[in-house]
């Protein structure tokens, strides 16, 4: 298997940071020496920071006292007393 | 093991971050929102069996995981992993470098063409067995050994389905993109 079938094969686990410390290692020297690998990662690691900036919303302003008031009113049926 | 009388102050701040993992889930507003009461009621309920000190934020979001699944699950079964069919590495990355015009400027710069809708419409159009690890991989930035617990599956099936479904929803971003007119549509 060539260095960059090699580094497509863990492009993922790479940029989780999920890998073992030899095959990271072996990866990072693989960029390193390979401009093509090296845009390819960047444009995997720029897409995932992309996706979490805009995969989150915002809650609407009351969620926070409607799960509030639920708590305290399944406090209430909890305790009687 | 937990206090009960500590949950709010506890899990009220990933409250947030779980309405939109909801909202990316049930795709829909009124869900997300009663999927998140629901997942709050019930740790609520289940806090004393916590156990102090371990992962709150994982263990919230493993009750909305299946919070979720038990509400709308049963409606859309389907084999989705025929569905994806044939995927590419590097989908994206591939179409965006064979545009013409494209040699000068790198490809990560031509993420700045789409917008957060696009994104967003990219993430909800996974079929939901793709679209969760997706969304708590890269979306919520949790661990794959984390991602295992949450949805009950082995590692080997978190690391599986995510590979999957990031290149499928590269393949949509792309089509978007040239549904929209804002690449040229490859051969």
């Amino acid at each position: 298997m060539s260095g960059c079938e090699h580094a497509v094969e863990y492009v993922y686990s790479y940029i989780d940071e999920e890998l073992t410390f030899t095959r990271r290692t072996r990866i990072s020297m693989h960029l390193r020496r390979c401009g093509q690998c090296c845009d390819a990662f960047e444009f995997e690691r720029a897409l995932k920071a992309r996706i979490a900036a805009s995969g989150k919303s915002e809650p609407p302003a009351e969620l926070f006292d409607q799960l509030r008031a639920l708590i305290q009113q399944e406090q209430h049926t909890e305790s009687p007393d | 093991m937990a206090d009960q009388a500590n949950f709010e102050q506890d899990a009220m701040q990933f409250a947030p971050q779980l309405y939109s993992a909801a909202l990316r889930m049930t795709r829909n507003p009124a869900d997300a929102e009663d999927v998140v009461q629901e997942t709050f009621l019930k740790a609520f309920r289940a806090y004393d069996s916590f156990e102090e000190g371990t992962n709150l934020k994982a263990w919230l979001y493993r009750i909305l995981t299946n919070t979720y699944i038990n509400k709308y699950r049963k409606a859309q079964r389907r084999p989705s992993e025929v569905e994806l069919g044939e995927l590419q590495d590097m989908y994206l990355f591939k179409r965006l470098g064979e545009q013409s015009g494209a040699t000068d400027s790198a490809e990560s710069e031509a993420l700045d063409m789409f917008v957060d809708e696009d994104i967003i419409a990219a993430i909800e159009s996974l079929p939901e067995n793709f679209r969760l690890p997706v969304l708590y991989a890269d979306v919520e930035g949790f661990s794959y050994k984390e991602i295992a617990e949450i949805l009950d599956v082995p590692i080997g099936t978190v690391m599986s389905r995510l590979h999957r479904g990031r290149k499928a929803l590269q393949r949509k971003l792309w089509n978007q993109a040239v549904e929209h007119g804002l690449v040229e549509p490859s051969e």
